[in-house]
This record gives C-alpha cells, sequence and structure tokens, in this order.
C-alpha cells in the first residue's frame, strides 16, 4: 500500500519522531497539489490499487485534506489516515461537517498518541486531540509507537473507552534513521518490549482490544505463549519489513520514512506499482547480502530465509551497519557518509 | 442551410418563430434549462444544447433529476469548492453534460482534471481574458495521455482524436463559434457570426429566414474561408509550426502574448506522441469509459 505525504509539516515535535529528517531536508511551502494527487490516484488506480494511506508531517495541516480524502474516497480508494489528533477549530469543524457522513469501513484515521505523563504535551493541544476524539473517535483507533522501555499503555484503553475509538492499538517501535540520532528501540532492547507489552495482555483481553504489530518486530523474541496469543487475533501480526512506499508533496518516492534518502526517485519514473516494488527489492537485496538482520543469529534464521520474519526493520538493518559492518555498497556508504558529518 | 446552426437566447416567442433550426438555447440560471429545452422540443425545431452561462461557481449550482434527458453545456464562473460538489457527483455523471471552465487560472484547471478523473466532462475556455499556457500544457498533456481512463477535456481530447497531420482542424464548435457555421442570434431575431459581433451589435442579417439570400450565403461562405486571409496578409500566424490546430484563433493577442507559439508546438508533440501510442497497441486509446 502506498502512503501518500500530503505536507512535511507537523505541529508536533515527538522524541522518538522518524519523519524529522526528511521534514528537515524538504521546503516548508512543499504540499501536494491536486494535480500530483490525481497522478497519484491515476497510478495507483492503474496498478490495481484500493486503499491508500495519508501521511504527513500533519496530514490535516494541508489546506484541502478534507477535499482530497473526499476525492479519494470518490476514486474508490478506502483511505487511511495518520494523524496526531492536533486540529485547528476550522480543520475539525470541516471533519464534522464532511467526514463524519462516511461509511466507518471506507476512512479510518490511526490516531497516533503520546503517553500524557511520559510525553507531555501542552495543555491546548491536549484539548485539541480530546476534540478531535470526541468527533471522530469512531472513526480512529490509536497508534502508539514505542520508544522507551518503560513505556505505559494504560491511558490508550482509556482513549478507547471514553471516545468510542476502534478497538484496535497499532503498536510500533521507533525507528532509528541510519547514522542519526533519535528515540529508538535497540536490537538489545526488543525482548524487554515484547515482555512490556505482553505484560498488558489482561488489558487488551478484558477491553477486547486487539494489537496491531507494526513492522521491525522480530519474531525469534516472541515466546510461543506470546505468538499463540497474537496469533488470535482477526489481523494477525506479521513480521516482515515490507517497502510503505512514501510519496512526497514534490512526488519523490522512498522506501519509508527512515530510509527517505536511499534508492530515493521520482514517482514519474514509474509506470506501476510493480516496478517500485522491484526497484526497492534491490536495496533490500543489497543491504541483506551485507548483513541480514539485527542480530547474528539472523544469518542462519529458518524464518527468515522463508520470510516469515525480516530480521528487524531494514532502517535497524542499516543502522546496525553503520557502528559493526564495513559498508561496501556504494549508494549506502554515501548516504552514511553524509548523515555523520551533519550529527 | 442544413448545415448552420443557430445559438440563440432562451425566448419562447423566437423559438416558436424559427423552423427547421438546429438550436443552441442561452440561459444564464439552470433551473431555466428544462423549460429552454421544453420550448424547443415544441417547436419545429432540433435542440443541440442549453448553454447555461451563469455568475455561480460551479458547487453552487443545484443540478437535479429533471435535467437528466437535457444535453447542458454548463459555463460557470469557477469551479468552487470540492467538498461541496461531492454530493452532486453522482448525478454529474448521469447527465447530458460538459461543464466549462476558463483556462486563466490553477484552480480552474485543476477543476478540470478533477472532473475528468471522476467521469465528467470539460471544456477548458480559452480568452478573451488572460491565459495560463504552462498550466493549459499540463492539463492537455493529463486530457491526452493519462492512460488512465477519464473523461475528455475539450479541446483536447477531440484534437488528440481527429487530427490529420494533411489538414487544418477546426475545433472552435466546442464553443458553438466555428465561423460560418454557428449564428448568433439576439432576441430580436438578428444574426451575428460570432458572440463578440453579437455583443458589439455587429449583425450580417436581420432574421435567419434572411441568411437564405443570396448576398447573405455569400458572406456566410466569406466567413467559413476567413482563414484564408491570414495567408493573404502575410500575418505570421500564417508561417506558425502551430498553425493547422490553431488557425490564428489568438492572433489578437500577439505580439504582447506569444504563448500560443509554444502551447501549440507542444500540442502538436503530444498528438504525434498519442498516435504514435496507438499505433504501437493498434487502436485508438479510448480516452474515457463509462
Amino acid at each position: 500500500m502506498a502512503n501518500i505525504l500530503l505536507t512535511n509539516k507537523c505541529n508536533r515535535s515527538c522524541p522518538y519522531c522518524f519523519a524529522k529528517r526528511e521534514m528537515e531536508e524538504s521546503s516548508e511551502e512543499d504540499i501536494l497539489s491536486w494535480e500530483n494527487l490525481i497522478y497519484i490516484a491515476d497510478f495507483l488506480k492503474r496498478s490495481g490499487q484500493n486503499r491508500v494511506s495519508l501521511l504527513g508531517g500533519e496530514p490535516t495541516i494541508h489546506p484541502q485534506f478534507v477535499d482530497f480524502v473526499l476525492y479519494l474516497l470518490e476514486r474508490g480508494f478506502d483511505v487511511t489516515v495518520f494523524t496526531n489528533g492536533i486540529l485547528s477549530p476550522n480543520r475539525l469543524a470541516e471533519c464534522r461537517e464532511y467526514l463524519t457522513k462516511v461509511r466507518l469501513d471506507r476512512l479510518s484515521f490511526v490516531c497516533n498518541l503520546n503517553d500524557p505523563v511520559q510525553t507531555p504535551a501542552p495543555p491546548n493541544e491536549s484539548l485539541r486531540l480530546q476534540e478531535f476524539l470526541s468527533e471522530m473517535g469512531p472513526w480512529a483507533s490509536p497508534g502508539f509507537n514505542i520508544y522507551r522501555l518503560d513505556f505505559k499503555l494504560e491511558f490508550l484503553f482509556d482513549h478507547i473507552n471514553r471516545y468510542g475509538m476502534k478497538r484496535n492499538i497499532r503498536l510500533g517501535v521507533a525507528h532509528p534513521v541510519p547514522g542519526k540520532e533519535s528515540g529508538y528501540i535497540k536490537p538489545s532492547g526488543m525482548r524487554k518490549v515484547i515482555r512490556r507489552l505482553y505484560a498488558y495482555r489482561p488489558l487488551f483481553d478484558a477491553n477486547r482490544v486487539s494489537p496491531g504489530l507494526d513492522c521491525g518486530f522480530p519474531i525469534c523474541k516472541f515466546t510461543d505463549r506470546e505468538l499463540g496469543w497474537l496469533g488470535r487475533f482477526p489481523n494477525p501480526s506479521h513480521f516482515s519489513c515490507g517497502p510503505a512506499f512514501d510519496i512526497t508533496p514534490d512526488m519523490s518516492v522512498y522506501h519509508c520514512f527512515p530510509l527517505s534518502n536511499y534508492k530515493r526517485r521520482s514517482l514519474f519514473e514509474f509506470d506501476s506499482m510493480d516496478q517500485l516494488f522491484e526497484h526497492f527489492a534491490q536495496l533490500r537485496q543489497e543491504v541483506k547480502s551485507e548483513m541480514p538482520g539485527i542480530f547474528d543469529e539472523c544469518d542462519a534464521c529458518r524464518y527468515q530465509e522463508s520470510g516469515v520474519c525480516s530480521g528487524g526493520g531494514l532502517c535497524q538493518v542499516l543502522n546496525r551497519m553503520v557502528g559493526e559492518a564495513p559498508v561496501r555498497i556504494a549508494e549506502v556508504e554515501h548516504e552514511l557518509d553524509k548523515s555523520r558529518m551533519s550529527v | 442551410m442544413n448545415s448552420i446552426k443557430v445559438v440563440c437566447p432562451f425566448d419562447s416567442e423566437l423559438i416558436a418563430g424559427l423552423e427547421g433550426q438546429n438550436l443552441v438555447v442561452k440561459v444564464d440560471d439552470l433551473s431555466s434549462a428544462v423549460a429552454a429545452a421544453a420550448a424547443v422540443a415544441n417547436s419545429r425545431n432540433r435542440l443541440i444544447c442549453i448553454q447555461v452561462e451563469t455568475a455561480e461557481r460551479l458547487d453552487q449550482l443545484q443540478f437535479d433529476e429533471s435535467l437528466t434527458t437535457t444535453p447542458l453545456a454548463v459555463f460557470p464562473a469557477a469551479f468552487g469548492n470540492f467538498r461541496q460538489l461531492t454530493p452532486q457527483l453522482s448525478l454529474l455523471r448521469q447527465l447530458n453534460l460538459r461543464v466549462y471552465l476558463g483556462g486563466d487560472n490553477r484552480e480552474n484547471l485543476a477543476g478540470l482534471r478533477i472532473m475528468a478523473s471522476l467521469g465528467i466532462h470539460g471544456g477548458v475556455v480559452l480568452g478573451p481574458g488572460p491565459i495560463d499556457w504552462e498550466g493549459l500544457a499540463d492539463l492537455m498533456t493529463y486530457a491526452v495521455l493519462e492512460r488512465t481512463a477519464h473523461a475528455t477535456i475539450e479541446p483536447f481530447s477531440y484534437i488528440a482524436g481527429h487530427y490529420d497531420p494533411l489538414s487544418p482542424l477546426d475545433w472552435s464548435a466546442f464553443y458553438f463559434e466555428q465561423p460560418g457555421v454557428y449564428l448568433h442570434l439576439d432576441k430580436q431575431g438578428r444574426v451575428a457570426f460570432s458572440r463578440t459581433e453579437l455583443q458589439s451589435g455587429r449583425f450580417f442579417a436581420e432574421s435567419i429566414s434572411a441568411c437564405g439570400e443570396q448576398a447573405n450565403q455569400r458572406k456566410i461562405e466569406q466567413r467559413r474561408e476567413s482563414w484564408r486571409e491570414f495567408f493573404l496578409d502575410n500575418h505570421p500566424c500564417a508561417s506558425c509550426v502551430g498553425w493547422k490546430l490553431c488557425l490564428g484563433k489568438f492572433a489578437g493577442r500577439l505580439p504582447s502574448d506569444k504563448g500560443c507559439v509554444g502551447f501549440f508546438e507542444e500540442m502538436l508533440e503530444l498528438v504525434r506522441q498519442y498516435r504514435r501510442q496507438c499505433e504501437r497497441t493498434d487502436k485508438e486509446r479510448p480516452l474515457w469509459q463509462p
């Protein structure tokens, strides 16, 4: 599935943000135009795609956010919006007027929430988030990025119940941007994260909420009991790292935020999603031939060979290379050199 | 006279007084369109379409199902807000409709692209005001070369489909302005060759029936062949690479606005590219599929 970045601007500054580098290096004026949106929609349609995600920065900042959502729905796409839920009163009013009429199965929001204690926000941001969830709660499911080992999830269940949100939590580990400093979970911390996550099982079960794991979790760090629990939910978790294809307002396309500088190309160079897959499969191939995964054991792992697990996210693998392995991929080395200079 | 098409205002008496004509009836309010179509149906004439020229934006117009059987050429003031248009999109796709928007600003050009991508036919109005040639070239590329199914944007789709390298192509019929083919009537039934001449009171005949007179027939014939004057006058348009497609339509803008030269040059290249695509696939690529 493709992610369309409506804007590079964001109204929040999260300590773990792995899109920060991309946003820092792009023009502040960059917002997606109607012409480019239509081009992307046509590109996805002829590639047989029927789902699309809208990202940013913060996508709701885009002045035509509501129009773009309505347009994509009209083109037959199911739309998922990744938002922080901090909307201006005007934008929220537009959402109320136009988006609350959309069927729940056509439009959904993943509202990335921060723990109000561990990652506090200014009071006006909290208020706006509450207002957003009060209006759009039934369309939204919470998303949570784990960037510290002592994370807490209790507040998410509270939000689900209070605002009638969808009973699914998208859980992601904060990713490193290779060569850059940001808050993220190191491979050595994976087991601790998973153990802590599983400790919330009673709350998940009691509230009838399902966990949805995003990319980057290695399967070997789960016990059979933990995997058995995850396997009981309708959308089983996966342990692979597939390219998300982020398409920026200036029509660049890359593997994902943390790898925004690797094999980045213009969407106009491609005719279909298949060609994009092929292009980014090359990046994967190059990195994996150097280093199969984030752990030494990944080298001979049967799950890695069979494609069940990708040995952590590609960005995690690449980040491991920075400190531990000689890099023999010219393009990767070049990008890492640039990163080192800017750190 | 059969090849003549008549553009007239909505006036029941005027329409009733005509006979055997192909009519484009002008109204300034969408709500009058059904009545105008009925007036033609009750007369001894044939309706080409109702031309709605309104000061309202497209998103402000209230279309309804009574218009389903009425061919419409709607010229709104602007595209407006997509969000406000959304509830009407399904109906718009069912209508026999082409929406014309001015080619002078990016919002309208984007609006035409939005509509085409959603299956609603459009047309871009080229002048008399400023023209965004660069934006227009982008829109033309979309209209002609985009492979995902979309509705037509005229005159581009027509030109792509009908271009013949050996002969000139006149597409002004989309604006009811083809010289010597579309005649324009005022409320008194006086006849002018163009909308501009109608507005400035330059009539060449006192009534449509007078157009059959030999002198007026000659005038009509002369108007049809008026493109020859560019060559007789040695006008720069006559030696322009884009002549076959523009036929000097933008001569009045020269020399201050030379955007048309590059634009029609690009159009020719696009059309050739489109033709090559069609040859490769051994068939004409449909520009729109229902």
